[in-house]
């Protein structure tokens, strides 16, 4: 098949022949995995109904904003490797890397330390550190994912033709965003705080 | 192809802005008494612009074409 797009279409059009099919195979993968934050989801409202743990309320707005706005940055450094700045994408996606940095400090660093209930605190303890340790991780994941895109980048390896990988970690990146647009307001906002 | 990017960049800022708006009202109402359904539909909103802007959904349908 490759063989017969290349012959028809040349190098180019086999390129994005695959770009199609990877990116088709992307969103399978985060189909996928929206099951995984859905059951943690529902989990949560099956456990806890219209009752919150008690989490500190500006430290989840601040860890919300970072987290938004690494998805702002991370928009631009896709923006510019599509048009070729490569200097735009370097230093949108080191932007981007410090404040996913900055978000699993807030959440692991300092929301796990403070909050006044363990893992082992029945079902909202199991809740809180089960949803925010799978989000975590897969920050985590997205942060050494734009790691390696960075270091590409920096010997030249994407141009605005050739940048499928820049696009699959974009939108990677703001998948895991998409995640906490659900979890903040689950875990921080709806319902009143469980008495200790 | 400048001004398609600054085009971008701009619409990039503008979601920006407008997830940022709505998530300070959600603040604000869920540090206020939570209305559980206007909770739900902020929540729907943000992520309506996040797959539509910033993952670029409509890309899976058109092969590529914005």
């Amino acid at each position: 098949m490759s063989a017969e797009i290349t012959a028809a279409h040349g190098a180019e059009g086999e390129y994005q022949y695959k770009t199609q099919t990877n990116r088709l195979g992307l969103w399978l993968f985060l189909v996928s995995d929206s099951f995984i934050f859905g059951a943690l989801l529902v989990t949560r409202f099956y456990l806890l109904g219209l009752h919150r743990p008690e989490l500190n309320q500006p430290l989840g707005l601040v860890v919300t904003s970072v987290l938004l706005t690494s998805s702002f940055f991370m928009n631009r450094a896709e923006t510019s490797m599509a048009y070729g700045d490569r200097k735009g994408f370097l230093s949108n996606i080191l932007a981007t890397i410090a404040l996913g940095i900055t978000f699993l400090l807030g959440v692991v660093g300092v929301e796990w330390r403070t909050a006044p209930f363990s893992v082992s605190d029945g079902a909202q303890g199991a809740v809180f550190f089960m949803m925010t340790g799978m989000h975590g991780f897969h920050v985590l994941t997205g942060v050494v994912l734009l790691l390696i895109l960075y270091f590409n980048g920096r010997r030249g390896v994407y141009s605005a033709e050739r940048h499928w990988a820049v696009e699959a970690g974009a939108v990677y990146w703001h998948f895991v965003d998409l995640v906490w647009v659900f979890f903040y307001p689950a875990l921080y906002l709806i319902g009143t705080v469980i008495a200790r | 192809m400048d001004t398609k990017k600054s085009q971008l960049l701009r619409q990039g800022l503008l979601v920006f802005i407008a997830l940022a708006v709505i998530t300070g009202i959600e603040y604000f109402v869920g540090t206020n008494g939570a209305f559980l359904p206007a909770m739900v539909l902020m929540a729907l909103v943000k992520a309506g612009l996040v797959l539509w802007y910033y993952m670029h959904i409509r890309k899976v349908f058109t092969g590529g074409e914005e």
